[in-house]
């Protein structure tokens, strides 16, 4: 089955913004918490929150997890 | 009346004070998850029951707290990974991974307006035809695999349950498969920019 007109622009999208990463989806999941925390007082980065960063750009996954982590942060300060 | 930091580890692996600990991670946790699932069309009832999942979870992994982060926040982390797991487990489960890949020997065919002959069009049947045979000639049938499963909407955790294989290396298997077209088009002397501008 061919890709749909959305399928190929979600691709190149990817394709043209995707950076090295050296970070799995595990490695994320033991960082996320803190570079959470940064985030929300606004601190600057580390380097290895750096590559926090970049596997969220990298992976739709963690990043979606990462969005709903946010909500969960954010309604226990409401 | 103390001032001091309420030691989640200490009490949570205290016999003593488990109970009462776990009773207020509990409330912690599911105002989290309600605050994050909630709004994703889910009830309370899905909460709770993450909810339990994730103190077991969280309970059996305590000692890899680092404490780099707050407790709470650390275990929140993990609550949410349980419930997004979960929410994909039932979207896709009765969704076959051959469903979404099955075909063409996994060859990936670009849908290209034939008719239309207009500048913009041919440049961009043009970058459609650079990526089909890069698509095929320099992905292997893993990473067609993964990259058309993704684009069918199938997250990374289910094609690593149904290929027994884990998330990581599916992650990686897509990683490499981006960045192999990538720099397929720059070889092929396509600048990103042009083609971020075409198919804008």
């Amino acid at each position: 089955m061919p890709l749909s007109k959305q399928q190929i622009d979600t691709l190149l999208t990817l394709v043209i913004n995707s950076t090295d990463d050296s970070m799995s989806c595990d490695g994320c999941l033991v960082n996320v918490a803190q570079f959470a925390e940064s985030e929300l007082m606004g601190t600057s980065l580390c380097e290895s929150m750096k590559k926090v960063q970049t596997h969220l750009n990298n992976c739709p996954c963690c990043n979606d997890e990462y969005e709903s982590l946010l909500a969960a942060l954010k309604s226990l300060n409401d | 009346m103390s001032t001091a930091p309420y030691d989640w580890v200490e009490k949570l692996n205290s016999e003593s004070q488990r109970e009462e600990a776990i009773g207020k991670l509990r409330e912690v946790l599911l105002r989290g998850l309600k605050g994050a699932f909630l709004r994703r069309g889910q009830n309370e009832a899905f909460c709770e029951d993450v909810c339990q999942e994730s103190l077991i979870r969280i309970m059996k992994n305590i000692d890899s707290f680092e404490g780099r982060s707050k407790f709470t926040t650390w275990a929140i982390s993990i609550a949410i990974r349980v419930g997004i797991s979960e929410l994909r487990r039932r979207h896709h489960k009765d969704v076959s991974l051959d469903a979404i890949t099955s075909g063409d020997d996994m060859k990936i065919e670009l849908a290209v307006a034939e008719n239309d002959v207009s500048g913009n069009s041919m440049d961009q049947r043009a970058i459609l035809e650079t990526l089909s045979d890069l698509i095929e000639n320099q992905l292997t049938d893993k990473q067609r695999t993964v990259v058309r499963a993704l684009l069918g909407g199938m997250p990374v955790e289910e094609i690593a349950r149904r290929t027994d294989s884990n998330r990581n290396a599916v992650y990686k298997l897509f990683h490499d498969a981006k960045q192999r077209l990538k720099s397929g088009f720059e070889t092929s002397n396509y600048s990103l920019s042009d083609i971020q501008s075409m198919f804008s």
